[in-house]
């Protein structure tokens, strides 16, 4: 994201803030590297605006939330009373819809273009502020439930305008699954990722789910979601993923941005391309485990992109 | 042990933030020496960390045990800091310059505590320049950056470069999701952990073997 907004002289603060910025950054890079997807991602607080965050952008760091807004919201009650922001009315969620109006305008069908929502769990820690939440789901389990299914209920919003606005993919931010026990995530956050996922397929959309860090620990249960494209952060270990997914799911990764990408050279990243291709077998799309940092030679988002042919 | 230090170990590990502070205070009033209840408040946090190192719990159990902790401690530091008795190691402790998450080096801060650490927090966001300003106030025994963003690495490296020209030399170390021991070689950290409780046990070595 920083990357791309640099890559045409602009900075992320403006990237993050403007979806002009945004679609023409994002385009110049696929055409100049050969990406094949569009994607409309720039930073968690896209919803949380609409829940009445106060949004501060900064010129070259990612988008700060001021306060949780959800921070003082101790009980169900209270919860129960909130309404859904509407995307449309929402200025930050409506610059996400036309972000994906524009890419269509501009690009018809060359590319995939993947809409963007926050995941149950990132967005009710974006809501309530991280760490309240995570302790919440230990000690507030109804709280909790109350809390993801609002967030549920807004991502299939978000997203069911996204994709009637061009979008044919919707990426999921559930960042923080990573960091939570199969039991606590299996109760509380898989029936709502799967009611998300189940709303985007009901009306043709594509899934991707973009989980940071390990996740092998939530694999029995996230292979029973209706997930198109997996993201695997670079220290999943890919031969395993392939193992305990299913075939149909396509792995996504998982060069390390910064070792392989910001530090490596293009004949590192070749040979680590030709190392995750063979580990992942067929449907396996490349891409870095996570976001490709400012700073990065040109040469080697090159080579991450070169045409390959599976070696059979 | 007494009933009382027991019911705390076990309020710890469970993350019972009521119950931690109910038996402090019963050892408290029962005239128990601090040094044992803080002992007990170790055991527990301890415990937290070895099961968290094995993955049997996760963050949210951490954070909650974590939170016990403290309102066990908000009742006994005054008294330990009565009876002299002081952390034997101090730690300045951030989040890199451009990041603005702070649960990892929250954790890492809380487990150093519960391991009798001083913990000198500079929050989210920090810069070289005030990591450095701490470190000629504070005269810590280690320095500790987090990182969780992929992009801020980058920031992490030129943190651990400017402090590195600090005389007298002070050790760094450093931790976060996107960060590996290679990375942390990389950048000339003096230490690298992949979790919380790894952070305490690496902090514990580096400062024994600096006295």
């Amino acid at each position: 994201m920083q990357y791309a907004a640099e890559y045409i002289g602009s900075n992320y603060g403006t990237f993050a803030s403007d979806y002009r910025t945004l679609v023409h950054a994002n385009i110049a890079c696929a055409e100049d590297f050969g990406f094949d997807q569009l994607s409309t991602i720039s930073d968690p607080y896209r919803e949380t605006q609409g829940f009445g965050a106060e949004i501060i952008y900064h010129e070259n760091g990612v988008p700060e939330c001021v306060r949780p807004p959800f921070a003082d919201i101790d009980e169900v009650e209270e919860l129960q009373a909130i309404s859904l922001p509407d995307p449309e009315q929402a200025p930050r969620m409506q610059d996400r819809i036309d972000a994906v109006r524009l890419y269509k305008e501009l690009t018809g069908d060359r590319y995939s273009i993947m809409g963007w929502v926050e995941g149950p769990a990132a967005l009710a820690g974006d809501l309530r502020g991280l760490s309240d939440f995570l302790m919440d789901l230990i000690d507030e389990p109804e709280y909790s439930a109350c809390l993801l299914d609002i967030c549920a209920d807004t991502a299939i919003r978000f997203a069911r305008i996204q994709i009637n606005s061009g979008a044919d993919t919707i990426g999921i931010g559930d960042a923080i699954c990573s960091q939570i026990s199969p039991m606590v995530y299996n109760e509380l956050i898989w029936p709502r990722q799967k009611r998300l996922m189940d709303s985007i397929k009901a009306i043709g959309g594509k899934t991707r789910l973009h989980i940071c860090g390990q996740t092998e620990h939530l694999w029995p249960k996230l292979r029973e979601l209706p997930i198109d494209l997996l993201d695997c952060d670079h220290m999943v270990d890919l031969p395993k993923a392939r193992a305990a997914l299913p075939p149909s799911v396509v792995l996504g990764g998982n060069l390390d941005p910064v070792n392989d990408l910001l530090y490596g050279t293009p004949s590192t990243v070749a040979a680590k391309l030709e190392k995750s291709m063979s580990e992942a077998g067929p449907n396996f799309v490349v891409n870095a485990g996570c976001e490709i940092p400012s700073g990065t030679p040109k040469a080697n988002i090159k080579a991450l992109c070169k045409p390959r042919l599976r070696k059979c | 042990m007494n009933e009382s230090l027991n019911q705390l170990t076990t309020a710890i590990k469970a993350g019972k933030r009521k119950d931690a502070r109910a038996a402090t205070a019963a050892a408290l009033e029962a005239g128990l020496p601090p040094q044992s209840v803080l002992d007990a408040l170790t055991e527990g946090m301890n415990d937290v960390g070895v099961r968290f190192k094995a993955n049997t719990i996760f963050v949210p159990e951490v954070l909650v045990a974590a939170r016990a902790m403290q309102k066990s401690m908000d009742l006994l530091e005054p008294v330990l800091i009565a009876s002299g008795i002081e952390p034997e190691f101090s730690i300045v402790i951030g989040t890199v310059e451009g990041d603005l998450h702070d649960i990892g080096k929250n954790l890492v801060m809380m487990m150093l505590k519960g391991a009798n650490f001083k913990v000198i927090d500079l929050g989210v966001n920090v810069s070289a320049e005030a990591f450095a300003n701490a470190v000629a106030e504070h005269k810590p025994d280690l320095v500790a950056l987090s990182a969780l963003l992929t992009t801020t690495m980058p920031a992490m490296e030129s943190i651990v470069c400017d402090l590195s020209r600090i005389e007298p030399p002070i050790k760094i170390i450093v931790g976060g999701a996107p960060i590996t021991p290679d990375f942390a070689d990389q950048i000339g950290a003096d230490g690298y952990s992949a979790d919380a409780a790894s952070a305490v046990e690496l902090a514990q070595k580096l400062c024994a073997n600096a006295q």
